[in-house]
C-alpha cells in the first residue's frame, strides 16, 4: 500500500513530539533514510508542507493572507489579527500582507480555503450585479 | 423631462440603498489540474456532490472585451476525494488555467423552469439558444419580479410508491401500429430501439406532432445530436404546428460532453415542473447511447474504474434513476404524468449489447425497429413480435381494445404461415384466407412520416380490416383505399368519428353506423 505524504507527515509529527533537539535531528536523518528506502524523496516538499499544516493545526496557529490596497499599518494589522484569532479560536495568527491596488480599498482575508471579501472592488461588483437584474 | 430624470435617479438611489453589502465568508479552491472538461481542485472543504461551482478566470486569460458573466464559468463537483475535488466544467474549459480561483455556490445544480420555455430551444442549463432572446420568468409581471425564476434541481429522487398511480390513460402517438398493438400510457417509459436509419426519431417526432390540440406538453431532448439534425427537427415541428406545445433541449455534438451528460436530467427537471402542476408531459430522450458515451468519457477522465465496454460501474444507475422519474402521480399530487420515450441505437441489430439490455430492463416495454423491414418498405419498420408494452391494454380506449385485440395474434400467425407457404402453393382455403388478411394487415399498418392519424380514424380503418371489408381489395391498392376511406369518413360521416371520439367505445349504435359508412364507401370506391 502506498503511504501518502500526509501519513508520512503525521508519523513524523508523532515521533518528534516532546523530544529534545538532539533526538529530533537524529530522527530526521533516520526519517530521511526511510524515505529514500521507500523511494519517496521526491515528495519531500509535499511532506514538509503537510507537516507544517499538522503543526499549525495542533498548536492553534493560523496562517492568514490579507490583501489590502495599501500596506497595513501596525494598529490595523493588530486589529485584523485579533479578529481572526477570535473567529477561528486560534492561539496565534501569522499574518501575510499582500498589497494589491486593484481592490481599491478595504481588505480581503484568506484563511485556508475560506475567503472574506471586504474590498471596495468586491462591493462595487455586487452593486453592478444587482443593478443589472 | 427633468422630473422624469429625477424619478429615475430616485429609483436608482432606492435600489442602491436596498443592496446589502455585508461581508460573507466564502469557500474557495484553486484549480490544480485541468483538461478535457474536467478540473481537479484543491481546497473547497464542505463542498456537496453535484454542487455548482464558479470558476473565476484570472486576469491574464480573461481579456478586457469580455463581460463579467463571461469571466466566470460554471462547473459541477462530481468526485469528492481526500484532499481534492473532481469537477466537470459546464462550458468552455480552455480559458481556465491552473491556479484559477473556484468558488462554491452552495446550490445543487439546477435549471430555471417557466411556462415561457414552451416553444423555445434551450441548452441544458436552461438558457435560450434559438436567438429569440433570454427567457424571463414572466413578462407581464413588474420589473422587480422579473429575475425570480423557479429552479428545479437536475437530480431528483423519483416519486415513491405512494405518490404514484397505475398508468391508465393513453398517449396517442397517431401511429396505427403503435396505438393498436403497443399502446403507450401516460407515465410509462417506452423504449424505442433499433439500428441507425430505421426511423427511431421519426416515431418520436410523429408522437410529438400528434399532440397538437391535445393537453400534453412535449420535451424533445437532443443528446449529442448533429446541430443540422436538430435544426431540421425544429423546422419540421414548426411546420406542423407542434412547437406551440414543445420544448427542445439541445446538447449538440460540438458542445462539451458535460452538456450531453446533464441534458436528459435537465429535460426531465423541466418536465417535472409541469408534472407537478398536474399536467401531462411527454419527454423524448434522443438518444441514451450517446448519453452513456458522454458519461463514459467524463468517468474515465475522472479516473473512475472502467467496467464492461469501458463503461463505469454506475452506468446502469445512470439511466435507471433518470427513467424512474417518469411517473403518473396520484390525484392528491395533482394527477400529472411524465411519459418517457428513450431512444437507443443498436449496432447491427445487437440488442444484447451492454447499454440496450440495461435500458430494456428498466423500461416498461420497447418498440423494436428493424432495418430489414425498413428496406422492405414496411414503415414504421416495427417488429411486432419483439415489440411489447408492459402496460398493455390498460392504456387504450375501449373502442381501440375491441378492434385491436386480435391484430397482434393475426399478424404473428401470418408471419408463420407466410414462411411456410413459400414452399408450395397448395394451401387450403382457410390458410390462404389468413395469408391474404395478413398481407392486408401489414399494408394497413404502413404509414408515412409526419402523418399521424387521429385515434377515431384508426378505429374506423382497423374495424374495416378486422371485419374483412378490405379482403377483396388488391394488396397494392390497400393504401390508396385507406387514404380515400379517411377522406370519405371525414367528409360524409364526421358525426360517426366524433361519436367514437366522445364515447371512446364501440357501442352497438356506433358499430351500426360504422358498418353503414364502410359499406357506403365500398359502393362508390373503384380501383
Amino acid at each position: 500500500m502506498k503511504v501518502s505524504a500526509k501519513q508520512y507527515a503525521q508519523a513524523l509529527y508523532d515521533l518528534t513530539g516532546g523530544k529534545s533537539e538532539v533526538d529530533v535531528s537524529g530522527l530526521i536523518i533516520k526519517f530521511a533514510e526511510e524515505l529514500k528506502k521507500g523511494g519517496q524523496l521526491k515528495s519531500t516538499d509535499e511532506i514538509i508542507e503537510k507537516f507544517n499544516e499538522i503543526w499549525n493545526e495542533q498548536n492553534g496557529i493560523i496562517e492568514a493572507e490579507v490583501v489590502s490596497a495599501r500596506e497595513l499599518e501596525n494598529s490595523q494589522a493588530c486589529k485584523t489579527k485579533s479578529y481572526i484569532k477570535e473567529k477561528y479560536k486560534a492561539k496565534k495568527v501569522v499574518l501575510k500582507n499582500i498589497v494589491d491596488e486593484n481592490i481599491k480599498g478595504g481588505i480581503i482575508i484568506k484563511v485556508g480555503d475560506e475567503i472574506m471579501d471586504g474590498s471596495v472592488a468586491g462591493k462595487l461588483r455586487k452593486l453592478k450585479e444587482s443593478l443589472r437584474k | 423631462m427633468s422630473s422624469q430624470k429625477d424619478y429615475i435617479i430616485e429609483q436608482l438611489k432606492k435600489q442602491i440603498e436596498g443592496i446589502k453589502t455585508e461581508t460573507k465568508t466564502e469557500k474557495v479552491g484553486t484549480v490544480v489540474e485541468i483538461g478535457d472538461g474536467v478540473a481537479k481542485i484543491s481546497g473547497l472543504s464542505n463542498v456537496m456532490v453535484s454542487e455548482m461551482l464558479q470558476f473565476t478566470l484570472s486576469r491574464t486569460n480573461a481579456d478586457s472585451t469580455r463581460t463579467d458573466a463571461e469571466k466566470t464559468v460554471l462547473g459541477v463537483a462530481l468526485n469528492l476525494e481526500e484532499d481534492q475535488v473532481g469537477a466537470m466544467v459546464l462550458g468552455e474549459y480552455k480559458n481556465i488555467k491552473e491556479g484559477d480561483e473556484v468558488k462554491s455556490t452552495g446550490k445543487i445544480l439546477s435549471v430555471p423552469v417557466t411556462e415561457k420555455m414552451i416553444g423555445r430551444v434551450v441548452n441544458p442549463l436552461g438558457s435560450a439558444v434559438d436567438g429569440k432572446g433570454a427567457i424571463t420568468a414572466n413578462k407581464d409581471e413588474s420589473e422587480a419580479n422579473k429575475s425570480e425564476c423557479e429552479y428545479y434541481p437536475i437530480e431528483k429522487i423519483a416519486p415513491g410508491v405512494i405518490a404514484r398511480k397505475s398508468v391508465h390513460q393513453p398517449v396517442q402517438t397517431g401511429i396505427k401500429a403503435i396505438d393498436a398493438m403497443i399502446p403507450i400510457g401516460r407515465g410509462q417509459r417506452e423504449l424505442i430501439i433499433g439500428d441507425r436509419q430505421t426511423g427511431k426519431t421519426a416515431i418520436a417526432i410523429d408522437a410529438i406532432i400528434n399532440q397538437s390540440g391535445e393537453d400534453i406538453i412535449c420535451i424533445y431532448v437532443a443528446i449529442g445530436q448533429k446541430e443540422s439534425k436538430v435544426a431540421r427537427i425544429v423546422a419540421e415541428l414548426k411546420k406542423n404546428g407542434a412547437m406551440d406545445h414543445t420544448i427542445v433541449v439541445v446538447a449538440g455534438a460540438s458542445d462539451p460532453a458535460t452538456f450531453s451528460f446533464i441534458a436528459p436530467y435537465a429535460g426531465c427537471a423541466i418536465g417535472e415542473y409541469f408534472m407537478d402542476q398536474g399536467k401531462d408531459v411527454l419527454v423524448v430522450y434522443d438518444d441514451l447511447s450517446k448519453h452513456a458515451w458522454a458519461y463514459r468519457q467524463i468517468s474515465l477522465i475522472l479516473k473512475r474504474p472502467p467496467g464492461r465496454e469501458a463503461y463505469p460501474g454506475d452506468i446502469f444507475y445512470l439511466h435507471s434513476r433518470l427513467l424512474e422519474r417518469s411517473a403518473k402521480l396520484n390525484d392528491d399530487l395533482g394527477g400529472g404524468s411524465l411519459t418517457a420515450l428513450p431512444i437507443v441505437e443498436t449496432q447491427a441489430g445487437d440488442v444484447s449489447a451492454y447499454i440496450p439490455t440495461n435500458i430494456i430492463s428498466i423500461t416498461d416495454g420497447q418498440i423494436y425497429l428493424e432495418s430489414d423491414l425498413f428496406y422492405k418498405g414496411i414503415r414504421p419498420a416495427l417488429n411486432v413480435g419483439l415489440s411489447v408494452s408492459r402496460v398493455g391494454s390498460a392504456a387504450q380506449i375501449k373502442a381501440m381494445k375491441k378492434v385491436a385485440g386480435k391484430l397482434r395474434l393475426d399478424l404473428a400467425q401470418f408471419r408463420e404461415l407466410e414462411a411456410f407457404a413459400q414452399f408450395g402453393s397448395d394451401l387450403d382455403e382457410k390458410t390462404r384466407k389468413q395469408i391474404e388478411r395478413g398481407k392486408r394487415t401489414v399494408e394497413v399498418l404502413k404509414q408515412a412520416q409526419y402523418e399521424p392519424i387521429p385515434v377515431e380514424n384508426q378505429v374506423a380503418v382497423l374495424y374495416a380490416l378486422t371485419q374483412g371489408y378490405i379482403d377483396d381489395i388488391k394488396t397494392e391498392k390497400v393504401s390508396d383505399w385507406e387514404r380515400n376511406f379517411h377522406k370519405y369518413m371525414k367528409s360524409t360521416h364526421k358525426e360517426t368519428l366524433d361519436l367514437i371520439k366522445k364515447e371512446q367505445d364501440l357501442s352497438d349504435k356506433i358499430i351500426k353506423k360504422l358498418k353503414k359508412a364502410i359499406e357506403g364507401f365500398k359502393e362508390i370506391y373503384t380501383e
